[in-house]
């Protein structure tokens, strides 16, 4: 008769054997006395282990209500959103750098034959595309016949150069998908009853000039200060937060310089709407007066450092950079929605 | 679905807390790890979640113990640096002696492979030879095996402690 192994015996105490096998044991272990000694010893052993190892207890404590966790779940769900949309944020950004490029190229293409010289240095341009691949709408406006016979001179320029733009010139396909993303994107976000005027602003093409009055400060220190109103983008490495002393203690303007990942430096802007004017038109040969034109008036003369404000109630939010104004209008208006929704 | 999580709660958290103790060796640490594994389980809403609550418990701590381990490397490039010990604070005699017989169980604990140290606190945490055997890999046969070694190993370390500190404290 064979009898039972050490380690089925410890399965069998611990209810890890089938039906069917624990009825073999035991109609064994009914006849068996040194089976029965062994299981004995068996007990005995898990007896002491359990024992032990209930020394190895923290001390007892009283856990949490359920809720606490459920809500804490639903704080973690909610972060996890938020990165997403972080996440979005960057991507909506690096759209609207490529669409606004796009765009603006192909504005700047314009009446004055300017094209040619200024294809070969700008990175992505979907003019050449649309010269070697015929677009619908090139064929309809005018300027799209403009922008077809322009590049000619683009050809005939230093062949490496020319080639390297055309191998990473978006494809009329991948800019009208961007604008139709785009177009989405300002559905998603209707822009509220606010004045949006975009300006050329000398400070967007330097540093600020700011003086004694403004104070940089740490970014936390800045988040501390202004909470949720500060203004920024989520996503892009932070390089600077100035904040301009105030007396009355109202909310200061601030400006935020953040480096996008080509390296170009955009400042976001809030403040009292004067203030706000008032910092955008400094600079050489500047007045008020003329920085709020409607918006493309002097878009064509320098499609470079732009800044784009706008205005609720009477505070100003502004965004300025060496960037188009169509990549300017679109994060403002998304920047505008995020402030406000929280 | 959220009362059977809820439920597992109630019957598991402590035996969850205890598994992680075993790992991580801080009270404090071994709550915050238990609760972070239910609030996991919360959106996570996994299918088996009892054996799905131990698995990922076993993840934490083993995290919590890579964290440690460089932490440790780090801390000794600044020595001198008072390490933070488990709490030894001065106590009653009952507490020395408690935490004496602790010491002892968990020096006999770390004589066991690392297998058979992670079986036999599944299975003191309450997990069914199927649980264990989807957790490990191991064939369910095996589970009463390994535990078999396990409990065998476990006592005789501790057997051999007590010999050991008995003839010490003859000696002395």
């Amino acid at each position: 008769m064979r009898h039972i192994p050490e380690d089925e015996l410890h399965a069998y105490l611990d209810q890890g054997l089938s039906r069917t096998q624990c009825v073999e044991i035991e109609s064994h272990l009914a006849d068996c006395p040194s089976c029965q000694a062994l299981r004995d010893g068996i007990a005995a052993l898990r007896d002491r282990t359990t024992a032990l190892l209930a020394r190895l207890a923290p001390p007892p404590s009283v856990p949490p209500a359920f809720e606490v966790l459920r809500k804490r779940a639903a704080e973690a769900a909610s972060l996890r959103r938020r990165r997403l949309h972080l996440l979005a944020w960057a991507a909506s950004v690096v759209l609207a750098v490529g669409l606004g490029w796009g765009a603006s190229s192909l504005v700047r293409s314009g009446p004055r034959g300017q094209l040619a010289a200024r294809a070969v240095f700008t990175p992505a341009t979907p003019v050449h595309a649309a010269a070697s691949r015929p677009s619908p709408d090139s064929s309809e406006s005018p300027r799209g016949t403009t922008v077809a016979a322009a590049p000619a001179p683009a050809a005939a320029a230093p062949p490496p150069r020319a080639a390297r733009v055309r191998t990473i010139a978006s494809s009329p396909t991948d800019s009208s998908r961007a604008a139709r993303r785009a177009a989405a994107l300002s559905v998603l976000n209707p822009s509220p009853a606010v004045e949006l005027t975009q300006l050329d602003s000398p400070a967007a093409r330097g540093d600020i000039e700011l003086d004694g009055m403004w104070r940089t400060m740490s970014w936390d220190g800045a988040k501390a200060a202004a909470g949720e109103r500060l203004p920024h983008i989520d996503g892009l490495p932070v390089m600077r937060v100035q904040v301009q002393s105030n007396e009355q203690g109202a909310r200061p303007v601030m400006v935020v310089a953040q480096r996008l990942a080509s390296g170009q430096v955009i400042r976001t802007i809030e403040g009292p709407a004067t203030d706000v004017t008032q910092l955008l038109s400094r600079g050489p040969m500047s007045d008020v007066d003329s920085l709020f034109l409607p918006g493309g008036a002097k878009r064509a003369a320098d499609p470079a450092g732009h800044a784009m404000a706008m205005q609720v109630g009477d505070r100003m939010l502004a965004i300025t950079g060496d960037l188009p104004s169509d990549s300017l209008r679109a994060m403002i208006r998304r920047l505008n929605a995020e402030m406000r929704s929280k | 679905m959220t009362d059977d999580l809820e439920h597992l709660y109630q019957s598991t958290y402590t035996a969850v807390v205890r598994f992680l103790y075993r790992k991580v060796w801080d009270a404090e640490r071994a709550e915050d790890l238990a609760q972070e594994v239910f609030v996991r389980a919360l959106s996570h809403r996994p299918e088996k979640p009892r054996a799905w609550v131990f698995a990922v418990a076993a993840n934490l701590a083993r995290d919590e113990a890579r964290a440690a381990m460089r932490r440790k490397r780090h801390l000794t490039l600044l020595k001198g640096d008072p390490i933070a010990q488990p709490t030894l604070t001065p106590a009653a005699d009952d507490t020395v002696e408690h935490d004496e017989q602790m010491a002892q169980v968990q020096e006999a604990l770390s004589t066991l492979t690392v297998r058979d140290r992670e079986i036999l606190l599944l299975w003191d945490a309450g997990l069914s030879y199927p649980e264990i055997a989807a957790r490990t890999g191991l064939a369910v046969g095996a589970v009463g095996t390994t535990l078999a070694r396990a409990r065998r190993r476990l006592v005789d370390a501790h057997d051999r402690q007590q010999t050991r500190t008995g003839t010490d404290a003859a000696h002395s």
